[in-house]
């Protein structure tokens, strides 16, 4: 069956960090930046995403995800250093286009913004299973019903998907157009979804019957079928990136 | 039938397993809107659904689900916009309890009312994120046009999310209004949390 999540098996320290911490780093990540709005700043914290990706060995598929952000972000360079509001030093002239110093600057601030914060999540959802993300959540306190309902997407999905192909091809051995003017294409829509949709709800009632068979709503105190992965830096790391964020607030309300 | 609170947390298993379904009709509706090359995302029918059926706690709570995977799964932005389809789950929710989801010409007002909602909360973290844009070519070339007019990141921004939003969010709420009128009532009442039971001796 087809993988959906983009996290890639590697051996690196940054695998072996509990995903707590990532979800640390994350916030550290996107509260410095905000603290403190200064592009220097947020270079800084962009080169350490993009260092820490490079350490995990994942660079290679945090690739096609920058490329497709960078793809936007150039329409933003476009867009922000001709029209912005407040342009007023030029800095270049293409023919008829003129790119304004201020709003390519403003440009510049957010593509550096967007590559931290988008680098800070690729480091959590490369390096992490989806169901270890999860399970560590669950023994701080989040539900566990909540982190079953989280999992069991994982499964449904690839599920889905290959009814969705079954029935692509039924509609269509019975004629249904899918290609063709927009207006066909619209129509076709509705005969392709309604069918996995209800097949999809007919099979939650079976897979409700059979999680409460099994003791889904029971009381009592759950246990864990993994180990705990701990690593003796999480504590430490956690407690760096939190220092941190409260010296740049400290910096911001002293300066 | 009296029905119970909306805001009631105490959900029953169905309700629950309904929201990785719902989930899982997102991830289509989008795949299929790929497939089909429409100019559209209709990537929230699951999550409109789900709010339909179970009420605006659980539509939420898909709405949330539904974006964390997509964060851990396609694109590590798509965490950002959860609070949009945390909004748009709550939305839906509240217009189908006030009964606003019973005919065609009603339905299609709740999908602009939704859209509207979506527009609001997600034009914030555009201006926040990318400096105001969408991403999506036909709104972001009004952005362009608006802001070299009228000087208002905020309008512009606004109007950039409003021309991709309304329609696409009309079209979701029409289409799952479609599907749950077609749904057969075994299954649209499974997800009631009214747990009243009749016994017959």
């Amino acid at each position: 069956m087809k993988q959906i999540s983009l996290y890639a098996d590697r051996n690196s320290f940054v695998h072996d960090l509990d995903p707590i911490s990532k979800l640390y780093y994350i916030l550290f990540s996107i509260l410095v930046p905000v603290i403190l709005p200064s592009i220097s700043v947020t270079l800084i914290c962009s080169f350490l995403s993009i260092i820490l990706l490079l350490l995990a060995k994942v660079f290679k598929k945090a690739l096609p995800v920058f490329l497709l952000v960078f793809i936007v972000l150039i329409t933003v360079v476009i867009i922000q250093g001709l029209f912005r509001p407040g342009n007023e030093t030029i800095f270049l002239k293409i023919g008829p286009a003129v790119f304004y110093k201020e709003g390519l600057l403003y440009a510049l601030k957010v593509t550096l913004r967007v590559t931290d914060i988008v680098g800070a999540f690729l480091i959590l959802v490369l390096t992490t299973k989806p169901s270890d993300l999860v399970e560590s959540l669950v023994r701080r306190g989040l539900s566990p019903r909540i982190g079953y309902v989280v999992i069991s997407v994982f499964q449904i999905i690839p599920e889905m998907t290959s009814t969705m192909s079954t029935i692509m091809d039924a509609q269509r051995a019975r004629g249904l157009e899918t290609e063709g003017n927009l207006i066909t294409r619209i129509k076709a829509f509705i005969p392709l979804l309604g069918p996995v949709v209800l097949g999809s709800l007919v099979n939650t009632k079976e897979r409700a019957m059979a999680l409460e068979v099994r003791g889904f709503n029971a009381q009592g105190n759950k246990t864990f079928l993994n180990e705990e992965k701990t690593s003796v830096l999480s504590k430490p790391i956690q407690l760096g990136l939190l220092l941190i964020v409260v010296m740049a607030f400290v910096w911001r309300l002293l300066t | 039938m009296q029905k119970q609170s909306m805001w009631s947390l105490k959900f029953s298993t169905a309700a629950l397993v309904l929201i990785p379904t719902a989930v899982g009709i997102n991830y289509i509706g989008k795949l299929f809107a790929g497939l089909l090359k429409l100019p559209l995302w209709l990537d929230s029918i699951g999550t409109v659904l789900a709010s339909i059926l179970a009420g605006p706690i659980i539509g939420a709570l898909a709405g949330a689900v539904n974006n964390v995977i997509y964060g851990l799964t396609v694109d590590p932005i798509s965490f950002v916009y959860g609070i949009t389809s945390v909004a748009i789950g709550l939305a839906v929710g509240i217009l189908c309890y006030k009964g606003w989801l019973s005919s065609w010409s009603k339905a299609a007002l709740a999908g602009l009312i939704v859209g509207l909602v979506a527009t609001i909360v997600s034009t914030p973290i555009n201006i926040g994120f990318w400096g105001g844009q969408t991403g999506n070519v036909w709104g972001d070339a009004l952005y362009a046009i608006v802001l070299a007019k009228t000087d208002s990141v905020w309008l512009a921004s606004f109007l950039d999310e409003i021309v991709v939003d309304v329609p696409d969010k009309l079209l979701v709420v029409l289409i799952s209004f479609a599907i749950y009128r077609g749904l057969p009532g075994s299954v649209s009442q499974m997800y009631n949390n009214s747990n009243k039971f009749e016994s017959l001796d």
